[in-house]
């Protein structure tokens, strides 16, 4: 078998459920040895050997460069396939866990099930998987060299304004709403998980805490979402929750490229609360049913409660989005998760028509330095409209008039 | 006027190929000629021969039929070039395409080069016949294109003798205004020096220096007051050139002509009509093909939930849940394994051996 049945855009999962496993292995005996027609049922050594060939063959078809960078539960490569030196992917090898002896970790196994089912210009692509030598699981996913959106955040010498936010926004918005509507949660959403690809795409990525939602009677952990991105209805500890979750995530992600610092940032959990209390208002039953009846929630002292924020409190500390701006993100932003808007009225907002345009890709602020030669080299052959374009455009003369 | 000296020097014994006078007997004489065939002839035999009405060459062997209002001065001394510009000129007329509406350098260079072809061609007559029609058809193709590029070049050339003379006029202006300063603040230095010379006259001794200084005093002060006055003015005016131009540079901001299809590559004419901003980018929102979602649907397992005040406050909503398994129910109804198996053979040619294996695969579920 030299050829492996699966085109390169399909994840092929060479680590599947027993299930497909036997189909596969049925199927390949039919074709290999269909001559000699074989018993039906394959014996467990032949299937064995089968899968691993699989696995080579997947294997085979990248090549591990350099290292990228590494995680606590992850190492990430820079490899690039065989046959095309000039596609880049990012090769992520799992590190073995010591509590999970007996299996993969949680994340592998969270982010391998959702990345292989969506597929959007916002959601980074999940090209192959295979293990190497150990079990080690490996994801070839689409390599995106411009870093994260945290990055530009930070960087003082990056500047960007309103349009740029759209831009930003709008594909943030795009990807979890994609997510949403195949009833995914990603659960992690923060700059630093907003990746850039070479031609300026916004993509979600690490779906290592993701999960399908909406299952009745199914208690979901509260303990997810880094802190000042988490909403409060988590902090309370709820464990029946919605894409609602995301949409606060978002939201705090909106309030953080406007302002260039995390807007609600506590130290602990409870800081956490009582920073979201003093931002936006104290929650209460008033404005928000039965928030009493979550299983975290603490009272506050009524002589502290804040009042609910209005709209005044959002256009005076954003004033870079604009009115419908800060309506949006006011709306984002809802204590209470079933007044808080869905991705998909967010992308239904009139802000998105409102002046300035979103930027367009090409022309979005980018991180300047060590990260540009990665950009680069992440080029396809014949990519025209590409970062290059930038560089060839120097001895355009026809433009130097 | 110099050159003119020259020529007509040079040209004491010149004979006028006509009726053989020469410059000795008429110093006055001048030669015209006509664009039709380039023979030059003097203004009296021009006069003589074509006054009542158009006539032939009087020139050997000549058959063209001149008119009377075409004769003109002769530019250059070579007849070659003087013809080679007039070409030129009426080829360039037609022919008028502007850099900005090409696709790229490339075809701008190869317009160029066809352009100098043509011309080439009429110079030294080949095929003449063939690259007049050519123009001819170009030109009555493309009428709206060569007009506005006209009107564009007539604009360019106006608006940059309008800024030189702005220019000029500007430097004028500010000479005037440094002179006339200068002499205001001489006549003042010398009124204030008079009045402080009257004063002290009048005064007596002891308050002399007093006098003096605060004489200094009232110069400075009106020194600097005139200062600022002229800073206010100064800025006043850059304000207004800068107005000005920004005019003159959306003036020249007028969009390039249609298309036509004789000469190279042409931009195609795209004024990119901004799409407005699509926020699901194509994607299309809730699109359920075999149902229709219900807002609620009775269920006795469900009924606890719907009267379950955590779980709302959680965010939870039932709605999720319907659609979600709506979704999942219908997932897959329209899908057709075996097309979309055997179009992604036909297009990664795959080995026949992987086809019937993933062919099983599929059969077996």
């Amino acid at each position: 078998m030299a050829a492996s049945p699966f085109t390169s855009r399909s994840p092929s999962m060479t680590v599947a459920s027993p299930n497909t496993l036997r189909l596969r292995a049925s199927a390949a005996q039919n074709g290999v040895v269909g001559a000699t027609q074989a018993s039906s049922t394959p014996t467990l050594n032949a299937g064995q050997e089968l899968t691993e060939q699989l696995n080579a063959d997947v294997r085979q078809r990248y090549v591990k460069d350099k290292k990228l960078g590494e995680g606590t539960y992850a190492v990430v490569y820079l490899g690039h396939l065989r046959e095309d030196p000039s596609s880049f992917v990012a090769i992520k090898k799992i590190k073995v866990n010591a509590e999970y002896k007996d299996g993969l970790t949680m994340d592998a196994i969270r982010e391998v099930k959702y990345l292989q089912e969506l597929s959007h210009p916002n959601v980074i692509a999940l090209h192959d998987v295979f293990s190497s030598k150990d079990q080690n699981l490996n994801l070839v996913l689409e390599f995106l060299p411009r870093g994260d959106l945290e990055m530009l955040i930070k960087d003082g010498d990056i500047q960007y304004g309103a349009a740029d936010i759209k831009a930003w926004m709008g594909m943030l918005i795009r990807g979890v709403w994609f997510c949403h509507e195949n009833f995914v949660l990603h659960r992690d959403i923060k700059p630093n998980n907003l990746l850039i690809a070479s031609d300026g795409e916004v993509k979600l990525a690490d779906f290592g805490l993701a999960r399908s939602f909406a299952d009745p009677y199914l208690n979901m952990t509260h303990q997810v979402i880094t802190r000042w991105y988490r909403p409060p209805e988590l902090l309370y500890g709820a464990r029946q929750y919605s894409g609602a979750v995301d949409v606060w995530s978002m939201g705090m992600v909106f309030a953080e490229l406007l302002l260039r610092v995390p807007f609600v940032a506590g130290n602990t959990d409870l800081d956490q609360i009582s920073k979201i209390s003093d931002a936006f208002g104290t929650p209460a039953e008033e404005n928000w049913p039965g928030v009493t009846q979550l299983p975290n929630y603490i009272p506050t002292d009524p002589a502290h409660a804040v009042p609910l924020q209005g709209r005044d409190f959002f256009l005076r500390q954003f004033p870079t989005a604009g009115p419908v701006g800060a309506d949006l993100l006011m709306s984002m932003c809802a204590l209470d998760p079933r007044k808080r808007t869905t991705a998909y009225q967010a992308l239904c907002h009139n802000w998105w028509t409102m002046d300035p345009q979103p930027t367009r890709n090409e022309d979005l602020p980018r991180k300047m330095g060590t990260k540009k030669m990665g950009d680069d080299l992440s080029r396809r052959g014949g990519d025209d409209d590409g970062p290059f374009k930038n560089a060839a455009r120097q001895l355009d003369f026809g433009a130097m008039k | 006027m110099a050159s003119k000296d020259d020529l007509d020097h040079r040209d004491e014994d010149e004979v006028c190929p006509v009726c053989k006078s020469s410059r000795y007997l008429n110093p006055n004489m001048r030669f015209l000629i006509n664009p039709e065939c380039y023979h030059k002839m003097c203004e009296s035999c021009v006069d003589r021969i074509f006054s009542s009405g158009p006539s032939n060459c009087p020139v050997a062997g000549c058959r063209k039929t001149l008119r009377k209002n075409k004769f003109r001065a002769q530019t250059f001394e070579d007849i070659g070039v003087e013809r080679e510009v007039d070409i030129r000129r009426r080829v360039m007329h037609i022919l008028n395409r502007r850099e900005e509406e090409f696709d790229s350098k490339r075809a701008y260079d190869d317009f160029l080069e066809q352009r100098e072809e043509m011309i080439a061609n009429l110079v030294s007559r080949i095929d003449v016949a063939k690259t007049e029609a050519q123009l001819q058809k170009y030109a009555s193709e493309n009428m709206q294109s060569i007009r506005t590029n006209q009107a564009l070049e007539e604009q360019e050339a106006s608006s940059f003798q309008a800024r030189m003379t702005q220019e000029q006029e500007e430097a004028r202006l500010r000479r005037q205004l440094a002179r006339e300063q200068l002499e205001n603040e001489r006549r003042e230095i010398q009124a204030s020096r008079e009045d402080m010379l009257n004063r002290l006259a009048a005064g007596s001794s002891a308050d002399a220096a007093a006098i003096a200084r605060e004489g200094h005093k009232v110069l400075l002060k009106k020194s600097s007051a005139r200062r600022s006055e002229e800073d206010r003015i100064r800025q006043k005016q850059a304000a207004l050139r800068s107005e000005m131009k920004r005019g003159a540079g959306a003036g020249e901001l007028a969009g390039p002509s249609d298309s036509g299809l004789i000469k190279g590559l042409r931009k195609i004419k795209t004024p990119e009509p901004e799409k407005p901003y699509d926020p699901f980018m194509g994607y299309v929102p809730e699109k359920r093909d075999y149902y229709t979602l219900q807002s609620s649907y009775p269920s006795t397992y469900l009924d606890r939930i719907r009267n379950d005040t955590r779980m709302a406050a959680g965010g939870y909503d039932l709605k999720e849940y319907y659609s979600r398994t709506m979704l999942e129910a219908f997932a897959g109804l329209g899908c057709f394994i075996g097309e979309e198996v055997s179009r992604r053979d036909a297009g990664a040619e795959v080995k026949p051996a992987a086809t019937a294996g993933a062919a099983m695969a599929a059969g077996g579920e």
